[in-house]
């Protein structure tokens, strides 16, 4: 319902040597899920703050629907944020808890009851309204901090670390029940995480960050086909990384000489670079045949992990990862020789690292 | 080792409730007893009422008891409310972040460890008529003459006594108000400002809520205190009202022994009012908190 | 088809506008005045006693004194003022009554932070019950049972009295501070080899010792302020620093009041400052209650 766009944010706090983010641009589409994905302290909440309107930037602009919200404070901008550890006052009723933002605009007792009973319906804890936050399981206390937030119907709703303080199941639960009602209201929604796997899951896209510093806004099968440097791909568990130099659709390497054959190819650096391909897409086995983007490796470990297999191969002075599915034919043993293909459309190239 | 088990508990315990039981609630049982009459040295040990009715009902203290029930009772409600008041304000205003919030704070928690007495004869010298203040506005001429100064101290409203008081106990209150808004952050207040709470809202909903517990509590320890305290009203009263805990060591120190047992009696009826007093805050608090 | 957005490409170009922190002038001008108004308060008694101690011939409309003088020290230090034995006497008492509360208050506030146990709120509210109840409705009762016991009018019995208002402040700091506490360590440092008294020396003693530094403070300055027990235990015989003060107020001489008051708050507000680092946390602060 809101289009937010972030010009230029930056936050300097007041004694910092650093900027906690700096030129931070982004444009959320209306209605879209978007993720705030980066390592600890890389200034995920702060630019959520700033969106908030409880932090304000040093520089930047921030509008929702081409309006300047830079002025407006934090209880008139209708962006409200679901902190990380819930924060439910525990003086109040999960009643009065939902209630409170309705009560702050002074709406009158009797609507505020029914709107109450409707968000908590909303995230199915129908009949706890009386009950104290302290009685309550933390899966439960998000669900009432997530309906508190709701009740305002905010423009934009800002979820801080929404999943990680809860188990493992209990996750799932909570992030099909965001999904659900964020399609359902279809409000824009910024989330923060430190998970890359639980950005992917959840999200339309992701802002990956490093040190204030957005790196890449993409749809979450990009960061795994076309990560934009090395420190992205290995944020998303990428491992394979071979220095080449790429000329069109020519590689070298010293692993050999590949063919180059992506969709999208335009963003890929050319010249001295970094191939990488993901574990699973490396197809390996005494059955692959000899050919282009095929080379051959001596199987040097592997660990068997259920469903697939992962093996460590070395070729010539390289060691790579690939993964196999434990149900395809032919055994592979630590010590065979066996061929090693490189799909032409699978590899990618991301910039030689200058340290 | 069952032995351990099943007494060390109580031997952690012993030598701490010694103390208490013993001691304190030995005075207290003779103390009790006194109030009786009760006085084996003068070969007294009949028991009777007739103190709490010479107090309370027909005796020539009887106006000074009312009235000095009434006095205790203003001098430390008033004293707590306005050491709550100045204390949350303080603390919100020390909260905040700027030049020179260190060197404030120090300075604010300066008294803690001054002792009443102390504070009783700062608040004298600085109040009195011809006191600091009185001076200060002599000299710049709104005043010609101490005796134009207003009586604040050894005044029958006993204004003396509560401004000692909440010299006293508004930085207690302020310190212990300051650390649970500092345990707490701000994080529930940004909270509330994104649901839509403006800065009138954040004060009544969030944070005297949250500051209540640790406030009531503070409170009561002031209340208790102020309500028994013996040297700020002997240094800064008047005769005629006394406050109670004056007028029960005027009677300790009669040679008439008999004014003993009076004493007594009045001191009993501090120690049931307070405890009265205490519990019926303690109760309404605990509705108050669980209401927000 | 969602791309990768070059970074560059997206961001305009022209410069973001500078935000300036939005902060009224007036505001801060409110805040010093009200925080200067509140210091004044609370500073002036205190400057009061500076000016008295070394005035001389004070007439009224002055707001110093034209003329200094040591006067008063004199006097006070005068060997017939009993600056000397009060001092001692307070210091003597006020350090057997820190050490033996504390040793006395480990092993219960130990009980009371760590374990649960039946009758739990019934000990809690007994330990607290001297806070509540003053100190005057239970000094005659106490004299007589210590007349009787033979310790009326000796700094032996003073002492003991002072543990009855000491002891809920030291167990109730250490409590806070057992709950905080983790047994586990005690145990591990068992499975290493360590005897009890060693568990106690390496182990716990280091854990609570912030603790006992801010239960030792209180203790202290509870004693050291402590006038109507020691008054009425001590009988006039045992002349310590706030009976000593107090003593004085009827005469009037200002200077002199003014100088004891400042030799008597001079030792507790140094203990203050030595142990301040260890002070911080609401649960440290509620022993300044009856001071
Ligand atoms: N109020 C503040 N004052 C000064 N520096 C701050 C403040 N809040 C955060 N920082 C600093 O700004 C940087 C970014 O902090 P931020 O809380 O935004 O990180 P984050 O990505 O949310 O981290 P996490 O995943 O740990 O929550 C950090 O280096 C942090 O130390
Ligand atoms: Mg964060």
């Amino acid at each position: 319902m809101t289009h937010v766009y972030l010009d230029k944010l930056t936050k300097v706090y007041p004694g910092a040597n650093e900027a906690a983010v700096s030129d931070f641009s982004l444009d959320i589409p209306d209605g879209e899920l978007v993720a705030f994905l980066g390592p600890s302290g890389c200034g995920k909440t702060t630019t959520l703050k700033m969106i908030a309107g409880l932090i304000r930037p040093t520089r930047g602009r921030i509008t929702f629907d081409g309006e300047d919200v830079i002025a407006i404070p934090a209880e008139k901008r209708g962006a409200v944020m679901v902190f990380q550890n819930y924060l439910l006052f525990p003086y109040m009723s999960v009643g009065d808890n939902v209630g409170f933002g309705l009560k702050m605009r002074g709406v009158d007792k009797r609507t505020i009851r029914q709107k109450v009973q409707e968000m908590l319906e909303l995230v199915k804890l129908p009949d706890i309204s009386d009950r104290r936050p302290n009685q309550l399981s933390g899966g439960q206390q998000q669900r009432v901090a997530l309906a508190r937030a709701l009740i305002t119907e905010p423009r934009v709703l800002l979820l801080d670390e929404p999943l990680s303080n809860l188990d493992a199941h209990l996750r799932d639960e909570m992030r099909e029940l965001i999904v659900s009602i964020q399609r359902q209201l279809k409000v824009t929604t910024v989330f923060v995480t430190h998970d890359q796997e639980e950005a992917v899951l959840l999200a339309d896209k992701i802002a990956l960050m490093f040190e204030g510093v957005l790196q890449q806004f993409a749809s979450p099968d990009e960061f795994y086909q076309r990560p934009i440097s090395e420190r992205a791909a290995r944020f998303f568990g990428g491992v394979n990384f071979i220095d080449a130099n790429r000329n069109g659709n020519k590689v070298e390497t010293s692993v050999g000489n590949f063919v180059f054959n992506a969709k999208n190819s335009d963003n890929a650096p050319e010249g001295d670079s970094v191939l990488t391909i993901r574990p699973e897409q490396i197809a390996i086995g005494h059955d692959v045949p000899n050919g282009e983007n095929v080379v051959t490796g001596r199987v040097r470990s592997r660990i068997y992990v259920g469903t697939y297999t992962r093996y460590k191969i070395a070729i010539d002075d390289c060691e790579i990862e690939a993964i196999r599915s434990a149900d395809l034919p032919g055994e592979i043993n630590e010590g065979d020789e066996i061929n090693v293909h490189f799909p032409s459309d699978r590899i990618w190239f991301v910039p030689r690292n200058s340290n | 080792m069952t032995f351990w088990e099943r007494w060390r508990i109580p031997i952690m315990l012993a030598p701490t409730m010694a103390i208490v039981i013993i001691l304190f609630g030995g005075a207290l049982y003779y103390g009790f007893l006194q109030s009786l009459g009760w006085q084996p040295r003068i070969g007294n040990t009949e028991l009777s009422l007739d103190a709490y009715n010479n107090i309370l009902f027909a005796g020539p203290q009887t106006e000074q008891f009312w009235r000095g029930l009434v006095l205790t009772l203003w001098v430390s409600f008033a004293s707590t409310f306005l050491s709550a008041v100045l204390a949350i304000g303080s603390a919100l205003l020390l909260r905040q972040t700027f030049v020179g919030k260190r060197v404030a704070t120090f300075l604010f928690q300066f008294n803690l460890p001054i002792p009443h007495v102390v504070a009783a004869i700062g608040i004298l010298f600085l109040f009195s008529q011809s006191g600091l203040i009185s001076r200060g506005l002599a000299q710049i001429g709104v005043i010609g003459a101490p005796n134009q100064f207003p009586i604040v101290v050894r005044d029958s409203l006993g204004i003396g006594i509560i401004l000692s008081f909440v010299w006293k106990e508004a930085p207690f209150l302020g310190v212990i108000v300051l650390a649970v808004l500092q345990s707490l952050g701000e994080d529930y207040e940004d909270l509330a400002r994104s649901l839509g709470a403006n800065r009138w809202q954040r004060f009544r909903y969030v944070i005297l809520p949250l500051i209540l517990p640790g406030l009531l509590s503070g409170s009561v320890i002031v209340f208790a205190f102020t309500f028994g305290s013996f040297e700020v009203p002997a240094i800064l009263g008047v005769r005629f009202p006394r406050m109670l805990s004056v007028t029960t060591d005027r009677f300790f120190r009669d040679p008439d022994l008999n004014s003993r047992t009076e004493g007594m009696a009045i001191s009993m009826i501090i120690a049931v009012i307070v405890l009265v007093l205490v519990f019926v805050y303690q109760w309404l608090s605990r509705r108050a908190i669980r209401q927000e | 088809m969602a791309t990768t957005q070059n970074l560059e490409r997206t961001t305009s170009m022209q410069d973001a506008p500078v935000i300036t922190e939005a902060k009224s002038p007036l505001a801060g001008v409110l805040r010093y005045a009200a925080i200067g108004l509140i210091l004044l308060f609370l500073l002036l008694p205190l400057l009061t006693f500076l000016i008295n101690a070394f005035a001389f011939r004070w007439f009224y409309p002055q707001f110093f004194p034209k003329e200094l003088s040591l006067q008063a020290w004199d006097n006070i230090f005068a060997p017939n003022f009993k600056v000397g034995e009060a001092l001692w006497n307070s210091t003597l008492i006020a350090v057997v009554v820190t050490w033996v509360s504390i040793i006395i208050g480990i092993p219960a506030a130990r009980a009371l932070g760590m374990y649960k146990f039946r009758y739990k709120r019934v000990v809690e509210f007994f330990i607290l019950a001297p806070i509540i109840v003053p100190g005057i409705s239970i000094s005659l009762g106490l004299n007589i049972n210590f007349i009787r016991w033979g310790l009326s009018g000796t700094i032996p019995g003073v002492m003991l009295v002072h543990l009855i208002p000491v002891m809920p402040y030291v167990v109730l700091t250490l409590s806070g501070v057992f709950a905080n506490y983790n047994a586990d360590f005690e145990d591990q440092a068992r499975t290493l080899g360590a005897g009890p008294i060693a568990t106690f020396r390496y182990v716990t003693f280091p854990a609570i010792f912030p603790g006992i530094m801010v239960a030792s403070l209180f203790a202290f300055l509870v004693s050291w302020s402590q006038y109507i027990l020691t008054f009425l235990i001590g009988g006039g015989q045992v002349i310590t620093m706030p009976v000593l003060l107090f003593s004085t107020v009827p005469g009037g001489r200002n200077p002199n009041i003014a100088a004891l008051s400042l030799v008597f708050i001079g030792p507790a507000i140094l203990i203050l400052i030595l142990t301040s680092r260890f002070l911080s946390g609401k649960s440290a602060i509620g022993g300044f209650g009856q001071i």
